[in-house]
């Protein structure tokens, strides 16, 4: 009961500052006889869908959209108070990625599925990239798309109403027609220094990574948001599906995300210092070492993944400097990172979705360089309440049903601090394992066979672990941790960089059935897990990978330089042999 | 005849333009979508198109006096298909199935230009000439021939013998053998003979084909029916609990197997082996309820030994769910898709 009031308390409120925002800029218009912005058009309103258009769009909704958006489509389904973001509330008309000035209505015209010319479409279609909204290209017809859209427009916008020339104006976007400027060294250097001038570092952190001012921001319901990661182009709600154009970065410059604090920066900006800014975020984007754009998976809108983390091989000391040459050679592999949601408590929304892995080894050590966007560095206050051993430690995991206030998306921003942590979990007796090697996922499959686990966390603590199963407390190892030592660990402008030192290990000094052996030339299973300190992460309640191998890469034996010569001069003796055949044949024809 | 076939040529060497610039990366690989849901038609169209653009391309320039050997034609062909199954084809299919698909269709183009006596004579002159070398030009091609072959062959050798670390294969036995009972949250249900206790008509008894008669339509989209909205306020029995069933799918399965059940769910993306496509004809379309309830509610780690690697994250549900709530997910997940479950009989 309470809830609803506050919720109608607030729409009043919003409509109310609503109103003044809109006699604002209609007053603007007289001052300045049509002030449109540069590089927008005035357009016409789109007509209104037709009437079975609508009906036939309530069927589609209620198959597939109201199990999150709800059923009058305030965003409040049964999957809501799981997810963060939350599904839009449809209610106020306040939509995110446009092509309309800030403020106004999204482009849809029931009968234009057009890119370009029909925003709420091509949602739709391509979905909201590092969120739950999934595209829906390929699942429902272009038609179905156009129906249901025309049930929300019409039935579920509330507040508004996409037809009502009193209220509603349309100046959109020439995105078409506007030439983007080639990203040369000087349209970066502009660019770099136009997100220091218009302040764009204040949220988004000055190198990007989103960790400016990141938990002090609201969207429109209240509800915590976090500013875009820069350097994950591929979960910009709106990157269309297509994550390196720069268009859809200078798109979201110039209209501002409705219903955030991303503003738009149409009035106070020339298109020319647009395109260098959108220029200058997207080149931020990760890419290959060569330059190249990361190859994204069109499945999952995610970098491809290639699960063989190999280690090079290196001549004496391995350097503790991650910016020393042999690490900046040393090709990285991205590992994808999903909530842990196998065993309580499970984590629905995990911060870190990557982490970039590099390995180098010597004839003594394997070292691991561990990079990951986190926005906070979070060090617990205190004594943590449990020992570094638990594994069955006391965190709730989020109910599935607690209306909005409740949410997941109302914690975010008040979560008990833990560590910051990252861990990686090895097979012992990997080679003794039935084929294909690996022991049960999380934490080993039992005593018999075990998980080596090291863990460093964000208050400087390195610690290896026996883990024999998923809910058994792990075991310390001492003497192993002698022989692991941190060469490197800082958090700086929202990145972890934390570099770890273990034992190679071999059968002659060390414990064969409790340490984990990497064996040259051999694919050794490894996983990767992860926790954020301000996400309430501990125990369980983590990001995990999925099964990797740890491949320490051989010398070039001697054999690859011998057998090919030899198999080349087999090649030639059987070329003369076929030669002769067909030239004895061919005498003893014409003879 | 001629303008048709001139149509066809056309198309022909549009789609090896447009094939050889996504190989080269000049075109984007995504400028002809391949969409799921359509993808194997496409694929087929596709490779129908390119069929009849190759029989344009011989055709004109056969006409133009430029014919191509049928040597040639039968190499060139052979080739494009493995290019086409590497580059174009997504998912990436692995070499080992893409070797398969290699030798099948060289069998079918030996087959083609072996059809009969002519043809293969035909295959074989360009052969026969060099190995005779009877003209200088010939001559020429031989020694080239004799010094190329070798070291082609040795470079190939070297290049597969150079340590490299390519995943390791994994067989692994999609749906395993069920056992013949499961014990879940202290009952013991016998899977020949359970039923699901919510597939029940409007006066509360079982009943599959009242429940199958109501379920989503197939074809694209796979919409409701329009008179059996389980959103319906008035929703009784089947219609009610496919509601219940769907409220606990997307407050826990859909993170995974996504909002569609098509197991393109927010964490899918880092899981290996993905999460299973409940749309796709292979999964639970052929699967009896019981076997899902098994396998919902023991999850990833009660898979048994043939189910290994133990990679899965599924969990075991049990320990999330109630018994009640486990048959009500499995019912939503047959209402959604549109599939009927298999009956043991």
């Amino acid at each position: 009961m309470k809830n609803s009031f506050s919720l109608k308390a607030g729409a009043l409120l919003a409509t109310a500052f609503g109103i003044i925002l809109v006699s604002g800029s209609t007053g603007g218009v007289a001052f300045a006889a049509d002030a449109v912005p540069e590089g927008f058009k005035k357009a016409e309103l789109s007509p209104e869908p037709a009437a079975d258009m609508i009906e036939a769009g309530k069927r589609v909704y209620f198959t597939k959209c109201v199990w999150c958006h709800g059923v009058d489509g305030a965003g409040d389904g049964p999957g809501a108070d799981r997810l963060w973001p939350r599904p839009r509330n449809f209610n106020q008309g306040t939509f995110k990625i446009r092509r309309t000035a800030s403020g106004e209505l999204p482009l849809f015209d029931a009968k234009k599925p057009i890119p370009g010319q029909n925003d709420l479409f091509e949602t739709v279609t391509h979905g909201l990239p590092g969120s739950a909204m999934p595209s829906w290209e390929g699942i429902l017809t272009e038609e179905q798309r156009l129906q249901v859209l025309s049930f929300v427009t019409t039935q579920l916008v509330k507040d508004r109403k996409f037809t009502d020339k009193q209220s509603e104006s349309q100046t959109v976007l020439q995105l078409d027609e506007l030439k983007p400027i080639a990203a040369s060294e000087e349209s970066l250097k502009k660019g770099a220094e136009l997100i220091v001038e218009k302040k764009c570092v204040e949220c988004h952190g000055a190198e990007g990574r989103g960790d400016g001012n990141a938990f002090n921001l609201k969207d429109d319901w209240g509800f915590s948001i976090q500013p875009a990661d820069w350097h994950k182009c591929w979960n910009f709600r709106g990157s269309r599906q297509d994550p390196y154009n720069v268009k859809n970065i200078f798109r979201t410059f110039s209209t501002g995300v409705n219903g955030t604090p991303m503003p738009s920066f149409a009035d106070n900006s020339t298109v020319e210092e647009r395109w260098h800014i959108a220029n200058f975020v997207n080149s931020l984007c990760e890419r290959e070492a060569d330059g190249k754009p990361l190859s994204i998976d069109p499945l999952a809108d995610k970098p491809k993944i290639n699960f063989v983390v190999s280690s090079g091989v290196v001549e004496g000391e391995i350097p503790a400097d991650p910016e020393h040459e042999l690490w900046k050679n040393r090709a990285r592999r991205y590992v994808a990172m999903g909530g842990q949601i196998t065993h309580k408590p499970r984590n629905f929304v995990n911060r870190i979705d990557d982490i970039w892995v590099k390995s180098l080894y010597n004839d003594k050590h394997v070292v691991f360089m561990f990079q990951w966007d986190d926005r906070t560095k979070s060090v617990a206050e205190g004594k943590l309440p449990w020992a570094p051993t638990s594994v069955n430690v006391d965190v709730k995991e989020q109910d599935p049903k607690t209306g909005e206030e409740g949410s997941i998306a109302s914690h975010q921003n008040n979560y008990t601090v833990y560590n910051d942590a990252i861990a990686m979990q090895t097979a012992v007796k990997w080679k003794e394992l039935p084929a294909p090697i690996k022991p049960r996922y999380l934490f080993g499959s039992n005593e018999q066979f075990p998980v080596d686990i090291v863990k460093w966390e964000a208050d400087g603590s390195l610690r290896a672990f026996e883990g024999t199963g998923w809910d058994k407390d792990f075991t310390q190892r001492d003497t192993y941790e002698e022989n692991i030592k941190i060469l490197h660990s800082e958090w700086k402008n929202g990145r972890w960089t934390v570099i770890i030192q273990r034992p190679l290990g071999n059968k002659k000094d060390q414990d064969y059935d409790e340490d984990t052996f990497f064996e040259m030339g051999q694919y050794i299973p490894t996983v990767f897990f992860a926790w954020d300190g301000h996400n309430g992460d501990a125990g369980r309640k983590m990001a995990v990978s999925a099964f990797y191998y740890t491949f320490l890469e051989p010398p070039t034996p001697r054999e690859a330089y011998i057998y090919p010569v030899v198999i080349a001069f087999g090649v030639v003796l059987l070329e003369g042999w076929v030669l002769t055949r067909r030239s004895n044949k061919r005498k003893g024809k014409t003879l | 005849m001629k303008a048709l076939m001139s149509v066809a040529a056309l198309i022909g060497a549009v789609g090896i333009l447009l094939l050889a610039g996504m190989i080269v990366d000049i075109i984007p690989s995504n400028t002809v979508r391949l969409v799921e849901g359509y993808m194997p038609m496409q694929v087929l169209f596709e490779l129908t198109l390119f069929v009849a653009g190759f029989t344009g391309l011989s055709y004109m320039m056969g006409s133009m006096g430029m014919a191509v050997p049928r040597f040639w034609q039968g190499i060139l062909f052979w080739s494009f298909i493995l290019l086409y199954l590497k580059f174009r084809v997504y998912p990436p299919i692995p070499f080992s199935v893409r070797a398969m698909y290699g030798t099948v269709s060289l069998i079918a183009v030996f087959m083609w230009v072996s059809a009969n006596e002519e043809d293969w004579k035909k295959f074989k002159q360009p052969i026969m000439n060099i190995l005779d070398a009877q003209t200088g030009a010939n001559k020429l091609l031989r020694y080239a021939y004799l010094v190329l072959l070798p070291i082609l062959i040795g470079g190939f050798s070297y290049n597969a013998m150079v340590p490299k670390s390519e995943e390791p294969i994994e067989l692994r036995t999609v749906h395993p053998a069920p056992p013949a009972s499961t014990k879940v949250h202290g009952k013991t249900y016998t899977l020949q003979t359970s039923q699901n206790p919510y597939r029940v008509n409007l006066e509360g008894k079982f009943d599959q084909e009242y429940s199958n008669a109501n379920i989503v339509e197939q074809g694209m989209g796979r919409l409701m029916k329009p008179n059996a909205n389980p959103w319906d306020k008035d929703a009784q029995g089947y219609l009610k609990y496919v509601r219940e069933g769907g409220e606990i799918f997307f407050q826990n399965c859909h993170f995974c197997h996504g909002d569609n059940l098509n197991g393109r769910g927010l964490h899918a993306f880092a899981f290996n082996p993905i999460p299973a496509n409940f749309t796709d004809p292979g999964t639970i379309a052929q699967l009896q309820e019981t076997f899902i309830f098994w396998r919902v509610s023991k999850g990833g780690i009660g898979l048994p030994n043939e189910g290994f690697p133990w990679a899965s994250v599924m969990p075991p549900w049990e320990q999330h769910l109630t018994v009640d709530e486990i048959w009500k997910v499995i019912l939503f997940e047959y209402w959604h898709t549109g599939y009927y479950p298999r009956t043991w009989d």
